[in-house]
């Protein structure tokens, strides 16, 4: 890389070349698994599945995980008494361009233990499906569908799949993937004519278009009288 | 004070006699109530002109509208995405004539820095506008003299002239401009540099309203 031009790097991005282009990009340093306790036990517990461990910015802790076990390996960190990662902080993903794989980032926090932890799991491009950790931490449920949404990353068992920023209807693709071009695939005139054809209520599931109705049969001036069920 | 009003002798009736026209515009002009329609940082400067330092009550504005039925005059204030044009132009259809709009703000009059996937650039593809407050976000004293232009342009305006509150039901939820004026100033920094044409300062087919073009 130091020997390359900028340009060169940028072309290499673009068409995937770049050293390694198969693997998923590890930067940082190879890390020691005695500076960060979690990845010892990962180690110890999940042998093979654990596919590195480096470190990024001199403390922070990279752990590569296989992405066909990143339920129950995300499932140990949270539960095991001596990591209690109770604190899932961001789900995301990035993209490296070209045919390089897309990584699936989990951020974990222990709120007893005070440290901090980075899982990711690559996905092959032609292949982006995982399996939803929904169930273990409930904030994963929106962080999934904004992958979803801006990634296309499909997490399987997720209890809402639905895109979450974009409209239910958007057509375009997953803007935050390298190859998604800045202003969207369509004309101005066509995205202006599609966004005014959308009703507005297309963004909500049923489930909170029923809250509404509820909130309105409560608040109808018919109904604010004595004939108002007791709640 | 030292102002003394015209006497009216004790039993007889006081008239005076004026245009229409003069009297009609003067009243809209001075209780016009705002649809606040805020989005972003621009939002926050709106509220700073409505409070009491800049006071908007001093124009005749003191309530702010949170209803469109009972607005007169739309502040879109901060960037709109794609997924709330459909929110603003629904607003807009509700509002009652007669109605005004001001875009305040770089975002709202074009999109702004925001030249992405996910951005209008500029509400006046989604519905007509009549002042383009420029600024990022324009301070309460750009938003005051936008103001005070809306009000101009309503003492300019003539009942004779039905065309300036006519509405066409067919164009309600419809895009503002037609397909290729959209493509045009969506160019980068096309809305910046077009936007005379669309705002009817100068003669062209994408106008707002017909009473807008130059003689």
């Amino acid at each position: 890389m130091s020997e390359k031009t900028f340009e060169g790097a940028l072309d290499d991005l673009e068409a995937g070349t770049a050293a390694g282009s198969a693997e998923p990009a590890r930067g940082g340093e190879a890390g020691d698994a005695d500076a960060h306790p979690a990845v010892r036990a990962l180690r110890e517990r999940f042998g093979e599945a654990i596919l590195a461990h480096t470190v990024m910015a001199g403390d922070e802790h990279v752990v590569h995980v296989r992405a066909d076990r990143n339920v129950e390996i995300l499932q140990f960190l949270r539960d095991d008494p001596a990591q209690r990662f109770d604190y899932l902080a961001d789900v995301t993903a990035v993209d490296f361009g070209g045919d390089r794989p897309i990584e699936v980032v989990y951020q974990l926090w222990s709120i007893e233990n005070r440290r901090a932890l980075r899982v990711k799991a690559a996905l092959r491009v032609d292949a982006l499906e995982i399996d939803s950790v929904a169930a273990l931490w409930k904030t994963a449920n929106w962080l999934e569908r904004e992958t979803w949404d801006m990634f296309g990353i499909r997490f399987r068992g997720h209890p809402d799949h639905r895109r979450i920023l974009m409209p239910e209807g958007y057509a375009e693709g997953f803007p935050l993937r390298k190859d998604f071009p800045l202003r969207g695939r369509f004309s101005r005139a066509e995205q202006t004519r599609r966004a005014l054809s959308m009703t507005v209520e297309e963004h909500y599931s049923a489930e909170e278009l029923a809250i509404v109705e509820e909130v309105k049969r409560d608040t109808s001036p018919a109904d604010s009288g004595e004939g108002r069920p007791a709640s | 004070m030292g102002v003394s009003l015209p006497t009216v002798p004790r039993g007889e009736a006081g008239f005076f006699t004026t245009k229409l026209d003069l009297a009609v515009n003067w009243a809209r002009q001075n209780s016009l109530w705002p649809m606040p329609f805020g989005t972003a940082c621009c939002a926050i400067e709106m509220m700073a002109s409505a409070a009491s330092k800049f006071d908007l009550s001093r124009f005749g504005m003191e309530r702010m509208s949170f209803s469109p039925r009972q607005a007169d005059l739309l502040i879109c204030a901060g960037r709109v995405s794609y997924k709330m044009a459909p929110v603003l132009r629904r607003i807009w259809d509700q509002m009652m004539q007669p109605k005004w709009a001001i875009s305040m703000g770089a975002c709202a009059s074009s999109g702004g820095v925001f030249d992405v996937y996910s951005m209008v650039q500029g509400i006046d593809t989604i519905i007509p506008v009549d002042v383009y407050i420029p600024g990022c976000p324009p301070r309460p004293e750009g938003l005051i003299y936008g103001i005070l232009m809306v009000h101009e342009k309503i003492k300019g305006e003539s009942l004779a002239d039905p065309s300036l509150r006519e509405e066409n039901p067919e164009r309600v939820g419809r895009p503002n401009l037609p397909d290729g004026v959209i493509d045009e100033i969506a160019k980068p920094f096309g809305n910046s540099t077009t936007q005379n044409r669309v705002s009817g300062l100068v003669r062209t087919t994408a106008l707002a309203r017909p009473g807008d073009r130059n003689p």
